[in-house]
């Protein structure tokens, strides 16, 4: 601050006139620009906006322009070859493969939203707690994490799949139970390496409970570092919820989902390829996009990272 | 240093007991003793039924169950299969040097690929070759594994044999009638390797890359440009050797992972390694051995992160201190 005086006045003016109006920018405002600047990312965020439109505008989408059920049999009409009254073709048992396509948008999408949420809370809570407690709290919630870690994840999947017979959501609970296991650990490393800096200290100093200290001081500043999780988390969710379903285990037919369109698929390889390719191009899209998104999420957030 | 290493092992104790009760617990929550067949014999009276599990131990509260299979842990014995009560431990021999044979190669040839790929990214920095290799490498992280192996069997195995071009069998790992010879076996870890291969190659394509840009921006490269040596000399002998150290950690990190990351793969190409056999017991409630697999799978990790550690603290006195204080 200058000090009011003769000629300081004039040279306060001055800084002034020289700075335009400009507000200063908060972290956000200014991630969101360089995330603006990066094509690429904001094309993967639009294929992903796209595809989650459809997930939603399912049922619209397969009355007013596939015309079919994604359950609807015709077994006059099974392994139909691509073209105009079936787009994609039909599987073994007559159903348009463009409508189950539509609808194993909201499978894939909405478990991997939800399993994001659900391990992001859970991570984050478990990591907010043991960073910024330490001591035995710390020790022992850490050590869960370890053990949740050192089992295979895809052993535990499984495991779990035949425990719960998954719909979606249980589907997501699954996925979400080990997941969090290394958000925590994201979150934890985060907490520890603010927890000690001088803002937290004069916060504290000047009476700002632990809540408070926690809630509004430190959880800022893990926020950026969670956003890149949650956005290159959605495409490994996809992966695993696609693959468990490929294996039999997750969601099961006759609800539609990418992963499970594929396990049939594989015995009728050597007529029907379509029924290969199409499933497997919309989780490579879907997972492509959300990764290229999630990059450019980690760029534009914190430049230093790249 | 010794009582570093105590410290280390001591400290695996509590997540080893942790991690068998949760596998405990999860297959008896699953399968409940189940016991197969049992149920539907029809010549079984209950009284039969019940003095079978008894037989089998299974009436005796959890917790003697529990500790009495982790004993038999301790002492190398996995429990026996609730199918045909061969011994599990026989089982996952069995089945591991395949999966070793699958994982392995996939790890060499991810490394073999991964040094070069990276090397020529980082010397193309911005040209059109380097985006080439950094979409590979984003690629590989978005495409499904099993989707590739399917598209890899349509391709080398069922266009192929449509073409009448000699074509890459699509599963197991030797052929039924006169397979069994080395050639034979190379040809049918082909495609598998090579699926499992690309997670390693753009993961570490990536990281050679970046650790390479790194290092040619350092002072000593410089020096040596300066001195006048040889372009290839400055960058294959003096850069590659410090680029390439950190991706011994990275490679070591997935060792691991070997037992279990080719579950997916060996299903689809019905390659009988440990991660199938898991698959298939598991579809089949045989919970003994599922439980066994998954311990034994968990061991390694715990054992192979333990190892890392202990090295770690062998080559580096800081760490040593670091657990020491705390």
């Amino acid at each position: 601050m200058l000090v009011p005086g003769p000629g300081i006045d004039h040279l306060n003016d001055l800084l002034r006139s020289n700075e335009p109006q400009r507000k200063a920018k908060t972290h956000w405002a200014e991630s969101w620009d360089r995330l603006l600047e990066r094509r690429l990312g904001i094309l993967a965020g639009g294929v992903i906006l796209l595809f989650s439109a459809i997930a939603l505008l399912a049922p619209i989408l397969s009355q007013f322009v596939t015309h079919y059920d994604p359950t609807q049999q015709d077994l006059a009409n099974v392994f139909a070859a691509p073209g105009r009254s079936h787009w994609l073709g039909t599987d073994e048992l007559g159903r348009d493969t463009l409508t189950r396509l539509v609808f194993g948008a909201r499978v894939s999408i909405g478990v991997a939203g939800l399993t994001v949420a659900m391990a992001l809370t859970v991570g984050t809570g478990v990591g907010l707690l043991a960073g910024f407690s330490g001591g035995w709290v710390d020790d022992v919630l850490m050590r869960i994490v370890d053990m949740l870690l050192a089992i295979p994840a895809i052993f535990l999947f499984i495991l779990m799949s035949i425990l719960l017979r998954p719909n979606p959501i249980t589907m997501a609970g699954i996925i979400a139970f080990v997941a969090w296991g290394s958000v925590s650990r994201l979150v934890r490393s985060e907490v520890l390496s603010v927890k000690d800096r001088e803002f937290v200290n004069a916060t504290r100093s000047i009476g700002a409970s632990d809540l408070r200290l926690v809630v509004r001081h430190i959880l800022p500043n893990v926020l950026p570092i969670l956003l890149v999780a949650a956005s290159l988390g959605v495409g490994q969710v996809i992966l695993i919820e696609a693959a468990l379903d490929y294996l039999g285990l997750g969601i099961q037919p006759p609800v539609a989902s990418w992963g499970n369109m594929l396990t049939n698929s594989q015995i009728y390889i050597y007529h029907s390829f379509w029924l290969v390719i199409v499933p497997g191009v919309a989780i490579f899209l879907t997972v492509l996009a959300a990764n290229v998104f999630g990059n450019a999420v980690r760029d534009a957030s914190d430049p230093r990272l790249r | 240093m010794l009582l570093y290493v105590l410290r280390r092992v001591l400290a695996t104790i509590p997540v080893i007991l942790g991690v068998t009760i949760v596998t405990f617990l999860l297959m008896h929550l699953t399968a409940g003793s189940y016991v197969p067949g049992l149920d539907l014999n029809p010549y079984l009276r209950p009284e039969d039924v019940a003095r079978l599990r008894a037989n089998l131990g299974l009436d005796r509260p959890l917790y003697t169950q529990y500790l009495e299979w982790i004993w038999g842990i301790s002492h190398g014995d996995f429990g026996r299969s609730m199918q045909n009560a061969s011994p599990v431990i026989g089982l996952i021999l069995d089945r591991l040097p395949n999966t070793l044979e699958l994982s392995g190669t996939a790890m060499l040839v991810g490394i073999a690929l991964s040094i070069p790929l990276g090397v020529t990214a980082a010397l193309r920095r911005g040209t059109r070759l380097d985006d080439a290799i950094t979409f590979v490498s984003v690629a590989g992280f978005a495409v499904p594994q099993f989707w590739m192996a399917l598209i890899l069997i349509l391709i080398f195995t069922v266009s192929f044999k449509a073409w009448g071009l000699p074509w890459l069998p699509s599963s197991g790992t030797v052929s039924a009638l006169g397979g069994g010879d080395l050639v034979d076996r190379l040809i049918h870890l082909v495609m598998p390797a090579s699926v499992l291969s690309f997670v390693y190659v753009s993961i570490w394509s990536r990281f050679v890359r970046s650790s390479m840009l790194e290092v040619l921006a350092q002072d000593y490269v410089r020096t040596a440009r300066a001195k006048g040596m040889k372009e290839s000399r400055v960058v294959y002998i003096h850069a590659l050797r410090n680029a390439v150290v950190p991706l011994v950690t990275l490679v070591g990190l997935e060792l691991p992972g070997l037992i279990s990351s080719g579950l997916v793969v060996e299903v689809v190409f019905g390659w009988p390694g440990i991660g199938r056999l898991l698959y298939e017991r598991a579809l089949e409630f045989d919970y003994t051995a599922v439980m066994g697999v998954t311990t034994f799978a968990t061991l390694l990790v715990i054992t192979g992160n333990l190892l890392a550690d202990v090295m770690y603290g062998v080559l580096d006195p800081r760490i040593r201190k670091s657990m020491k204080s705390r």
